[in-house]
This record gives structure tokens, sequence and C-alpha cells, in this order.
């Protein structure tokens, strides 16, 4: 079975056939073409097929892995199959799944399910899409794997009390005062899109940080970076049309999309319409920064194109590894080929430059990790760019181990990152963060947390029990 | 952990043929335990091995190969090829986990119908045992596997007859130097210079490798795995379950009750000698590893050799024999855009006249001109910014134009054992080689002639002839194939009519060489043995 970080509950898209593009005009409340089509699109915009749809598997018939902090959860299938997915769905049913992340039997979803950003989905979206799954979706009558997680989040129920605490999301209603692009880019962002699921950090019961909104969180492997206009940690030093097409294309001189972003971007944005992409950039533009970074200069203003051949080329590879040379040496042999000897790549992007570029530009070395150990997968029109993975994988281009990652980064780092006044790398990655990202990233403390705690409770009942009892012998007494 | 010592199928040699099969039979279900007499080697070893090299060796393919010592191949220089004859059989392979297809250019021709008839249409030679539309599937199965990219223009096909199947991948486009000679040719002689089709991602992702980057250092690595070669899949074969035992030099067969094959005896590096056992044997070693293991392995029932009661083993020993012009011309080609061979002319290898000589294949190399014309330029004595000059009017303004022959299937060009020894003690091997009249007569009256009416139309003001065949390290013959048991020595599915579970696929079997590149025709017969062996082995 196939995993994909819990980051995939990103925006992206059905991938039905070519659709009408559509307006954000109310839809009819019928069943007509225009509803059907106006539901592709928003399950488009929604990115429903990231997590429903398995690589080769059947449109949004479920069975993907979705590797979360606690375990796997598994996608469901949501075609309208009787037997095994949604077809038995009563509009009201859809409705409180979206909106409360309850099922059609009453079970919580897990948020895995963005139900807190589809909470702010429109009424007649909301019907458009289930016009679209009852209608334009073939269904597909195979059964998925259940969800397994650990004791004690496999525990449904517990769901209740974390929407109680944390889901309050409501129809988004227009805000007079701005612009109606930004209230569509706010509509978008905050409601089908769901950026908020990846971009913003979560807290310690996965709740998403309001009060941090889209300033960058940890998503798997990866990291999803901050998306204000942060000119420093944010995306405030790109231009509107920059981030439109970064949104269109993921593929800018500065930074470029890998992840569950470039899937989102080939699942879900590419198909969207240019107003749309620009109302999403004109709200994203506007949105408030964090209140600190320790991002001090821009992620995309660091470094220049340079190489150190001249220190080991010619002494043979082995001497080359076993010296200072190391990190350029590993460059040489593993990067070079495609990104230039002085990391200059491609004039046409396809190859991206590695000066100047935001995952080396960062403060956060995660992303440098994870594009060495997991490569790029990124099919946007007719390019598909393709950077091999240097993991553990059969097509690996070559296997490197942790402590290979780690001086390959830090020679990355030192020559095209941020640097101190005296030149030095502020980030040093070490082998035991490779070890972590090639985990699949940090493990949430919240599953033993929980089982202390319940362990805890268990105690608690058992002594109070216990004084009951002897309450109740005292008192015989 | 203890290795294993058996499977259902053991396989000698991790190159291409030997990957192939392997990979249908563990996709079928069967296990597979493979031998590979040298070491496996990272990528990223083998691209600094050359980024290293002086500027001298680079020419040379095997020299980012540094071979083994319990695991010999031929390096520039060296003795391992004993070599007797009118010419040399001076071929370059490697004994490397993935094999040959390491510095292969990835040109993959197909043969013609007419190249599998040479008996029946011209009198010479033999004919295959089988027609090209038996091929014609297993070709397929081939381009699929390996990435091949190749025209959809029913104009630019080769051969020139419709697809029973598209290529996975359209064609490279050409450098600027090719579309020149491509005109040039087209206006001055008529000739149809084809996009090649050849193992190369064109454009795109392919098998889970990236796209080509246009290196142009296809030979003697792709540096990136955009080219296939076998040392590709081999992390995806043991994914799917197979054990590949590196260092491990095979040098016994060892046979039993109805002339089976019982075992494999290997060496490691210590000298200490393994044996494994299983169902099936398949050797892919290339056609001068193979039959020298086959004859190592005489024994009391087959005093000949392995596979030997034909006497055939180790015979028709073959090759593309090329003749290569360097020329200089008055105004610049610009070569080394792309890969490193990306076109060709094919139409001048068939005919009528084949009753009487040899055809030919012609291509411009497309490699990059750097490594040839510094030294020609140092050669002048300029200096400084004359020198650099130099350099460059060289790189731009000369070519390469090779003229790739076919050749006959002769029993006197003959692989045997040395009496001299290599590290482990083995015999090294011993070749005999004269290309022959029918090759001679073309290089005398049709290829040589037919390259300088390409040269003097690219507007050459200085032409080198070259003064004795060049080998194209296309090493075939030596197990060839037929349907006489008493003149050939597998069958139609490449199986040793001696030993019924003993598989030589291969350029070993093949028994005609046609011009063009033989990797495709050698993997498209790994395909046909494949599909025998496992019927074979589910039969078992």
């Amino acid at each position: 079975m196939t995993r994909r970080p819990f980051t995939r509950l990103l925006a992206t898209a059905c991938l039905a056939a070519p659709l009408p593009l559509l307006a954000a005009a109310p839809a009819a409340l019928d069943s007509d073409n225009e509803t059907l089509a106006r539901g592709a699109y928003l399950a488009t915009a929604s990115d429903c097929t990231a997590c429903h749809t398995a690589p080769g598997g059947q449109p949004m018939a479920g069975g993907l892995e979705i590797a979360s902090p606690l375990g796997a959860i598994i996608a469901t299938n949501i075609t309208p199959s009787k037997s095994h997915g949604i077809g038995d769905y009563s509009e009201a049913d859809f409705v409180r799944a979206l909106r409360e992340g309850i099922r059609a039997d009453g079970a919580n979803l897990y948020p895995a399910m963005p139900y807190t950003a589809y909470g702010h989905l429109s009424d007649a979206d909301i019907h458009a899409l289930y016009v679209y799954f009852m209608e334009g979706v073939a269904p597909v009558d195979t059964p998925t794997a259940e969800t397994a997680l650990p004791f004690p989040m496999n525990l449904r129920v517990a769901m209740k009390g974390w929407n109680l605490l944390f889901h309050d999301a409501e129809p988004l209603e227009d805000d007079p005062e701005r612009s109606a692009e930004w209230n569509r880019g706010r509509y978008l962002v905050e409601g089908p899109g769901h950026c908020s699921s990846c971009h913003t950090p979560r807290g310690f019961f996965m709740q998403e940080r309001d009060d941090q909104a889209l300033t960058g969180a940890q998503v798997g492997p990866w990291y999803a970076p901050d998306i204000t206009p942060d000119v420093a940690a944010g995306i405030g030093s790109w231009r509107h049309d920059e981030l439109v097409t970064y949104l269109r294309t993921g593929k800018l001189d500065q930074a470029q999309a890998a992840g569950s972003m470039a899937e989102a971007i080939e699942h879900s944005f590419q198909h969207l319409t240019e107003d749309d992409l620009g109302a999403i950039a004109t709200y994203l533009e506007a949105l408030p920064t964090a209140e600190s970074s320790s991002q001090a200069r821009s992620r995309f203003d660091h470094g220049e194109p340079g190489d150190e051949l001249a220190s080991f080329r010619g002494d043979g590879y082995a001497a080359g590894l076993s010296g200072d040379s190391r990190g350029a040496q590993l460059y040489s042999a593993n990067c070079s080929s495609c990104h230039q000897a002085d990391g200059s790549g491609t004039d046409d992007g396809y190859y991206p430059r590695l000066y100047q570029n935001g995952v080396l530009g960062d403060v956060n070395a995660t992303n440098l990790i994870a594009t060495i150990l997991y490569g790029v997968d990124r099919e946007v029109g007719d390019e598909h760019v393709f950077m091999p993975p240097f993991g553990e994988q059969p097509n690996a281009f070559n296997a490197l181990n942790n402590d290979d990652v780690a001086v390959l980064a830090n020679y990355l780092l030192a020559r095209f990152g941020e640097t101190d006044d005296d030149g030095h790398p502020i980030l040093q990655v070490s082998a035991d963060e490779v070890q972590e990202i090639r985990e699949g990233g940090p493990r949430s403390p919240l599953i033993l947390l929980a089982r202390i705690g319940l362990g805890v409770g268990v105690v608690v009942l058992a002594l109070l029990g216990l004084w009951l009892i002897r309450r109740r012998k005292a008192r015989r007494r | 952990m203890t290795q294993p010592t058996s499977a259902d199928v053991v396989i000698v040699g991790t190159g291409v043929v030997g990957v192939v099969v392997a990979e249908q039979l563990l996709d079928a279900g069967h296990s597979v335990l493979m031998l590979e007499a040298g070491p496996r080697v990272s990528r990223a070893e083998i691209v600094e091995n050359y980024r290293n090299l002086p500027l001298g060796l680079k020419g040379s393919a095997s020299s980012s190969y540094p071979p083994k010592p319990w695991a010999p191949h031929p390096m520039p220089g060296d003795d391992y090829l004993q070599l007797e004859g009118p010419d040399a059989y001076a071929q370059t392979y490697i004994r490397y986990a993935g094999g040959s297809t390491w510095h292969w250019a990835g040109t993959s021709w197909r043969l013609t119908p007419e190249d599998m008839r040479l008996n029946s249409l011209y009198g010479v030679g033999r004919d295959w045992v089988f027609d090209y539309d038996t091929l014609d599937p297993y070709y397929n199965m081939a381009e699929q596997k390996l990435g091949i990219c190749g025209p959809s223009d029913p104009a630019l096909q080769w051969p020139p007859r419709p697809r029973s199947a598209p290529y996975p991948m359209p064609p490279l486009p050409f450098s600027p130097g090719e579309e020149k000679f491509t005109r040039v040719m087209k206006e001055a002689l008529g000739y149809t210079n084809l996009p090649v089709s050849q193992a190369r991602n064109s454009g795109m992702p392919f098998d889970d490798r990236p796209a080509c980057c246009g290196n142009n250092n296809c030979v003697p690595v792709c540096p990136i795995g955009a080219k296939y070669d076998a040392a590709t899949a081999l992390n995806r074969l043991e994914a799917k379950g197979a054990v590949i035992l590196s260092n491990a030099v095979a040098h016994r067969i060892e046979t039993g009750d109805g002339n089976r094959i019982e075992a494999v005896h290997y060496l490691d590096p210590e000298r200490q000698e393994h044996r494994v056992t299983g169902k099936h044997f398949v050797i892919a070693c290339n056609a001068i590893e193979t039959p020298k293991l086959l004859l190592m392995s005489a024994d009391s029932r087959n005093p000949g050799g392995i596979a030997n009661s034909s006497d055939q083993v180790g015979r028709n020993m073959m090759d593309h024999p090329q003749l290569g012009l360097t020329l200089t011309l008055d105004e610049p080609y610009w070569l080394g855009q792309g890969p490193v061979v990306n076109s060709g002319i094919m139409e001048t290898s068939q005919g009528d006249f084949r009753a009487d000589h040899a055809g030919a294949y012609f291509r411009m190399n497309n490699f990059a001109r750097n490594r040839y014309e510094t030294f020609n330029a140092l050669a002048t004595g300029k200096v400084g910014r004359a020198l650099d000059e130099e350099i460059r009017r060289r790189v731009a303004c000369t070519v390469s134009i090779v003229a790739a022959h076919e050749i006959l299937p002769d029993a006197n060009n003959r692989l045997t054992l040395s009496a001299k020894k290599d590290w482990l003690g083995l015999p090294k091997p011993h070749v005999y080689y004269d290309v022959g009249d029918y090759t001679r007569r073309s290089a005398e009256t049709y290829s040589m002639p037919i390259a300088r009416r390409i040269a003097e139309a690219m507007g050459a003001v200085e032409v080198k002839e070259p003064s004795a065949f060049a080998q194209s390290k296309h090493l075939m013959g030596s197990t060839i194939m037929g349907d006489d048991p008493a003149t050939s020595v597998v069958d139609s599915d490449c199986r040793a009519f001696d030993h019924p579970n003993l598989f030589l696929p291969g350029g070993g079997a093949m028994p005609s060489t046609a011009c063009g590149n033989s990797t495709i025709t050698m993997v498209a017969l790994a395909f046909k043995a494949a599909e025998a062996l496992t019927d074979q082995a589910r039969g078992a």
C-alpha cells in the first residue's frame, strides 16, 4: 500500500475531464450540468483525489495510507458505491461529514479529513459537491482497509471532545470591507484549498494554531513553509504574478514545489482558473505575518554560483571522500550532472539553481534533507519534473547514508545557504536529523502522553474505587 | 547471515540479458540467484572515476571501470585477451554488476526481416531459425523494458515497415550538427539520416529514472541514469526477491544425470570455492566469458566442454568491424549536444549486393570533440590564446564518420582457452579472428567509397582514413543458434541442445550480425528465452 504524508490533505483535485471555467456565482440547487461541473471544479479545488485516490487506483475509491504523526490513516472509498462508498449518504449526511466530521453511521472522522476547513464551504458549494460525488463519480464496489491507529487514538469518540475544543468552522461570509477578489481568495484558502492543514503549525492536540495561521509547519518528512507575506520567512518578496505562476506550475527560479505541494499543484492548482489563482495570491499577500521568526533574511536571497572542484579533482573518488572535500565530492558525484558544478541549474529552470533558492536559504533544513532523500516528482501541463531519490528506494540514484546526506547538506548550506557575517552556515545538519526525516518526520508524543494520561486515569479511578469501598466498609462498621 | 546457495533459477551474469531474464522469472514467481564476477559499484563512484581521469584516458570506456584482480576484463594495453589472426578481436567489456551496458551508447537498431535470411536471400551466412515476425513481439517487450525512444513518423522507421507497437518515448531532438548532416545527406546523396532508436529517456522520466539532460557522457557512463543500463535494475530485482552475489567468479558448471546442469561453482576474492544449485541455469556473461566458462567446465560427460557436442562453442566470433574517418570541415558542425550517438544512415546496410559483400551503416558520432582535438591542437605547438582558439576551431570543425559493417559467421574465428592464466589461475581467453573477405570487399568496393562521398558532400578539406578495422565491442557468436544440434549450440529459445535446463541467451546466439548495434536483439532473445524458461520452470 502506498503511503503519503499527512500534508497530502492539501487541496488538489479530482481530475475529471477538462472542466468549464466556473465563476463563484451561487449554483442552482438542482443537478443540472452546471451544478455538476461546479461540483467537479470544487472537488478539484478541494483536492479530494490527493487522499481518496490511490496511485493507479480508481478515482475516489480510497485505500491510500496517509502517514500522520499518530500512525497511518487510510483514506476511504468516497465513490457513490452503495456497498463500500457513500452511495447511501443523504445530502444531510454529506453535509455533516464535510462540516462536522461525522460519518453517516455517527462515528467521528479523524481530522486528517480537513472538515475543519470544509466547514467554511457555502451551502451551495456543498450541494454542488454532493451532486458531483453522486452523479459525476463512478461507483467502485471495493472496500478499503480500516484505519487502525494505536490506542488510545483508535477511540474515535475522543474526536468529539477534540471537535468541541478545536472545531468551530462556519460557512464564510464575505467581508464587505474587502474586495471581491480578497473574499474569493479567503474562501478558497480557508475552505476548499485547506491550505492551513499543512501550512499552519499544530498544537499539542494536533489542532491548528490559529494564532500562527499559515506561518509554516512540519508535515511528515517535509516542511510546508511560511506562506504569509513576511519578507524574510514568507513569500513577501514574491511578485503577485510570481505567486500565481508558482501555484500554476510549482516552479520559479527561487522556489520549486516538491512533496505534497507538488501533488497539490499537479492535482489541484494547475486546474484552477487564473482568476481563482489570482484571488488566492491576493489573500495570501494580505495575511498577517508571524510575530517573530528566526529567518533574518529572505529565504530566497542567499549564496552565489561556485564550486570546489579544484580541491579534489584528480585525486580519485575514495580520496575525495576521505578529506575536507567530502561534501564537494558528494555534490560532484550525485548532483552536479543536472544542477551544474557551480549550482546554477539550467536557464529554463527545469533543473533549479541552488543559490538564491528557498530550500537552501531556509533556517530549517527539513526540505533540503527531504529533497535529497525523496527526490521530486511533479507533473504539470506537459512538463514532468523528476529528480530521483537518494534514499533506500529501488530507483535511488545512489543510496546515500545519513552521514553522506548530512555532509552533502552541510556543503550545500555553506555554499548556497544562509551564512553568518563570517560566512559560516547558520545551520548544521546532523546524521540524526537525516534519520528522523528518513523515518518520515518527527513523531507526535501524543500517543505516549495519552497512554500515560490514560494510565494515570486508570490508577486514579482504581484508587477512587478503593477509597469508596473502604468508605462503605467504614460506614458499615 | 549465510548466503542462499540454491534457487529455482541460477543466473550467471548481471548484465542486461541476465537482468531481463531474472525479472521475468521473478515476476512469474520463481526464485532467482545471480552470480556476478565483478564488484557492485555506485554510479556516483563511476562518474567520479571518469571525471578524475586524465584527458588521455577518457577515450577508453573501460578506464572508468578498473577491474578487480579476480574479475579481469580487457584494459588498454593489457593482454587479458590473447589475440591472434589477421584482425584483432580487441573488444571492450566490463565485469561489473550491471555489465557492459554501463558504458554502451544505448543505440538500439532492430534487425530487418532480410537480416535474418542472409542464406535464403543472398546465399551467404546463416538464416535464423525463425522470422522477423516471431521476434517482433520480443523487440516490443525489449523496447518497453529498456525505455527506447524513437520516431513515430512512418517514413523514419527502422526496419522500414509499420511498427506493431509504438516506442514508449518520442525521439530525442537532433543537435545543430546532426540537423545539418541530415540535410546535406538528403540533398547531396539522397540518404535519410534516421533518428536512432535509443535506450534513453527522451524529454520525460521513464522507469523511475530521470530524463536525459544531455551530459554527452553516455560512454563511459550516464551520470544520471537517464540512459538504461542494467545496473539501474539491480535494486529493483532485489526488491522482488532476487539474491545477487557480486565478486563471485563462476568457473565451473557441474552436470549430473541426463546431462542436466546440477550446480555452478564460483570462487570468491579469497579464492575459496562455493557451489550453488538450482533447477534451471542461465549463463549470460557475453560472447567471450560465456564460451570461456563452458569450455572451462569440460567433464567426463562433456569432454569438449559444456553444451559443446557440436564443437561450435567459441566458434563464429563476430562483431561489427568498423572504419572511422575523421573529417576536417571548412565550417563548424558543433557536435556534442545531446547523446553521443543520435542518428544514422541504415539504408546502406540492405541490398542485393549482400550476395557479394557486406552492407554498412553510417553514422556521424555526436561525441563532443574536445577530448580528441585537444591533443591535436597541442601538437601544433600553439600556446595561450592561440591554443584555445585552435581547440575551439578543431572541436567545432571536425567530425567522426563511422562505417559499421556486418560480418559472416566463420567457424575459424574461434575462442579457445589460453595456456596463460589470470589472477585466480583461470585460463585467459584466446581469440583467432579474421574479418573475412566478405567484409573486406565491402570496405574496398562499397563502404569506403560511400564514406568518401559523404566526406565530400560535407565539405571536408581534410580526410583522415583508418588503416585497419576497429572493433565495435558488439560481442556476437560463440554459442550460435540453429535448428541442427550438429552445427549449432542453442535452439530457437537459446536452450542448449546438450542440456535441457541450460539457457545461453544473448549475443552469442545470434546467427547474423547485420550492421546495427546488437543489444536490442540480445534483449529480445532474452525475453524469448525467459518465456521458454518460465514455461519450463512452471512445468518442472
